[in-house]
């Protein structure tokens, strides 16, 4: 999901804080009930000793967070690394020091994020960033974050620009930036297009149609993704760029009707394709709605869409929690859930940022701890060294990354099983009871794919 | 082809009719007062969470009503809003526009800021009228909300008509647009005129509203759109001119339509501005302008 922005209806305050009474009790409580995790980490960690002389890990641990606060993904974010942040401090903070949060509104918009982004490095003085949700805002702040050596942890866009024109074409630069998910599009289109060779096989459904938000983070699905369904033998008689204020669908579910296909691939990111699934259902269209779509990823979007959301499928990392990705994804849901389960606001699962964020921050308390340092202006390399070596089950996969020699150099790998289907980007569907089942990868599953019983 | 084309035909006729609900009541409004209501389309939005509030019971467990009741107190709440805002704030500030501008614009960004505050930054989908229709002779499918936001709106447009023309309450409307100084040497009283104009303009407003989230959704920026295809519609059609407001709604929903059927719908909002340029410079005062003798 690269670059979902949020809606233009921007808070106007600017969203400033250290962790919240209410949300550090409230985070606190979630760690608790997940001690199962305390020094759990696969890659171990590397206990706290202090190398003498240069560096050292300081009295306190300041990490930064940013998301745009005015949209539910963001929040997810904010809970998710809170929580994070309070079950390390359990465990001992990272080397024995106190981790500290503070959670800075990008509000979806580049310029803000620049703003936020150097009060961060220049006045909380920051260890690490982490976050960032559209590929604009990421690639916005990139200079400014390297000029201050910090560890930058993407967790919430994918355009694989992000490692390829940065990281990899100017490495001494921006080698402190790393994407612990979600993969990036590159893999993502290959992602589809083995799910699309799954649908094949399980329904006979052979001719595709992509339509998608007219944004950059789409390109790789109307081009790469196009090739290989061809490759795969699949038919794509349609691809159709959407404006990403669309908001009446007749004319697209007709055209898409017209050319008679198997499945529609949607790309939504700007667009809410919630009334396209309304009009599909009802007008019970005779083809399946796939794809990736990040409205459709709310934990509440079945209610929002009064059920018409049945049968859509998206892909999102962490599938929402449902599935057992690795033994941690279930416990970490529901202690997200216990603990915000009930809030006034949005979501009521941490959605796939949450997820990517939480990972992240284990990701560089065990680096830091390898490195015996997050003294970042003296010892960058050192702690992209230990970054380097990460091999971390988290709650959206086992993270490592790309080598500083690759093409997608500190981008997260993707994983692969032995048939080489790529593992770590699942695919979700709602079903007419409201439930979310993951129906892709097969490993994964805990449905098959359904198709809508309107479909001859 | 001949699909196509019909399809245009239908899809562009329905939505136009709620345009032209939505332009006529900011027409009237500025026709009457001269205050261009930039919180027109707050009033759009506040129809759609009214409607949402009043149907569900995900929003208030204890109030659900059914549509047919829920519709008409829509259109009376934000009717009163209107009215309201008016009464409040821009009866008191009128005679400066700029401020009165300036003060429309803070409004509807405080009233995104409340929805964002109470339903969230999540669109909200609610059914009006559910069911679809199967047109397979032209291999389209037309929502009964839609064909309900059409009956509907020709419905209202109607009765706004008869109200402007074989009414005295809605002739002076009619009259204190044309010439405000002639209306009070009539002896209408202009503000109270004023203050129905608002009232009526947030009806109409409310039952575009409840028809456009019905279609699509009640979300935080859904009145962002509306307001700007109204701004380029009461332009095009003449400020201050109800007949405009029609003629162009259709000029612009057809356009629109037909642009994204045939050139793609990524530009489907482009034909428009450009239309818009082409009035500005060629026909400044649009296409029934003369109606309205601005003082």
């Amino acid at each position: 999901m690269a670059d979902p922005t949020s809606t233009p209806s921007d808070r106007s305050t600017a969203y400033t804080n250290s962790i919240g009474r209410r949300s550090f009790v409230r985070a606190a409580g979630a760690s608790a009930a997940l001690g199962l995790f305390a020094g759990c980490s696969s890659d171990g960690g590397g206990g706290g000793e202090n190398p003498d002389g240069g560096g050292g890990i300081a009295e306190t641990v300041t990490i930064g967070h940013l998301a745009p606060l005015n949209n539910p993904l963001g929040v997810g974010s904010k809970r998710s690394a809170e929580m994070a942040v309070a079950e390390i401090n359990d465990d001992g903070g990272i080397a024995d020091q106190t981790v500290e949060l503070v959670t800075k509104d990008t509000r979806a918009s580049p310029s803000e994020a620049r703003t936020v982004a150097g009060e961060l490095v220049r006045q909380e003085e920051v260890d690490a960033i982490v976050g960032t949700f559209s590929s604009e805002v990421t690639q916005s702040i990139m200079d400014l974050v390297s000029e201050f050596n910090t560890p930058f942890l993407v967790t919430g866009s994918a355009a694989p620009s992000t490692v390829t024109e940065f990281v990899a074409s100017d490495y001494e630069r921006y080698k402190n930036t790393f994407r612990v998910g979600p993969v990036n599009s590159h893999f993502q289109a290959e992602v589809i297009s083995q799910y699309a060779s799954h649908l094949s096989d399980r329904h006979g459904w052979n001719t595709f149609a992509v339509v998608a938000d007219d944004a950059e983070w789409t390109t790789v699905f109307r081009n790469r993704l196009v090739d290989l369904l061809k490759e795969a033998d699949l038919d794509v008689p349609m691809v159709n760029g959407l404006a990403t204020d669309t908001t009446s669908f007749g004319s697209v579910l007709d055209d898409v009707d017209e050319v008679g296909v198997d499945a529609m691939f949607r790309f939504f990111a700007h667009i809410n394709g919630g009334p396209m699934a309304a009009r599909w259902a009802r007008g019970e269209y005779e083809f399946g709605i796939e794809g990736v779509h990040v409205a459709s990823m709310l934990p509440a979007y079945y209610e929002l869409t009064e059920g018409a959301a049945a049968y859509e499928t998206t892909t999102q990392s962490g599938a929402a929690g449902v599935t057992d990705i690795t033994s941690k994804t279930v416990p970490f849901t529901e202690a997200y859930m216990e603990a915000y389960g009930d809030a006034d606001d949005p979501p009521s699962k941490p959605m796939y940022m949450g997820f990517v964020t939480y990972d992240a921050i284990h990701v560089f308390k065990n680096a830091a701890e390898r490195a015996g340092t997050v003294d970042q202006e003296n010892n960058l390399d050192t702690i992209v060294d230990a970054l380097l070596q990460t091999d971390f089950t988290g709650v959206a996969g086992q993270i490592q990354f790309y080598g500083a020699d690759e093409t997608y150099a500190h981008d997260l790998r993707e994983e692969r099983d032995s048939d080489g289907v790529i593992t770590n980007y699942p695919l979700t569907q709602w079903r007419e009871d409201g439930s979310l089942e993951c129906v892709y990868p097969e490993g994964l599953q805990t449905a098959e794919h359904a198709a809508p019983p309107w479909m001859g | 082809m001949l699909g196509d084309i019909a399809s245009v035909i239908v899809d562009g006729a329905l939505i136009s009719a709620v345009y032209a609900l939505i332009a006529i009541g900011f027409t009237m409004v500025f026709g009457v007062g001269g205050v261009l209501n930039l919180a027109h389309g707050a009033l759009i939005m506040a129809g759609a969470y009214t409607y949402l509030s009043l149907v569900s019971d995900s929003i208030l467990a204890s109030v659900t009503l059914h549509p047919i009741v829920a519709f008409p107190l829509t259109i009376v709440v934000v009717g009163l809003i209107s009215y309201g805002l008016y009464v409040v704030l821009v009866r008191t500030i009128e005679e400066n526009v700029v401020i009165t501008f300036l003060a429309t614009i803070v409004v509807a960004i405080a009233f995104t800021e409340l929805v964002t505050l109470v339903f969230h930054a999540q669109p909200y989908q609610y059914s009006v009228v559910p069911g679809v229709l199967q047109v397979q002779a032209l291999g389209t499918r037309i929502l009964y909300v839609e064909l309900a936001a059409f009956v509907v709106s020709w419905v209202a447009m109607g009765l706004l008509w008869y109200y402007v023309t074989k009414t005295d309450s809605g002739r002076s409307i009619r009259a204190t647009s044309t010439s405000e100084r002639g209306a009070m040497l009539t002896g209408v009283d202009v503000s109270g005129v004023r203050a129905r104009t608002w009232l009526v303009a947030g009806g109409l407003a409310g039952i575009a509203g409840v028809f456009l989230g019905g279609i699509g959704a009640a979300e935080p920026t859904m009145w962002l759109e509306p307001l700007a295809l109204a701004f380029i519609i009461v332009v095009v059609g003449g400020i201050g001119s109800i007949k405009g407001s029609v003629a162009a709604a259709y000029i612009v929903g057809y356009l629109q339509t037909a642009t994204g059927q045939f050139l793609g719908q990524s530009v489907r909002g482009i034909m428009s501005l450009v239309v818009l340029v082409v009035v500005l410079l060629v026909l400044p005062q649009g296409l029934y302008g003369t109606e309205f003798v601005h003082e």
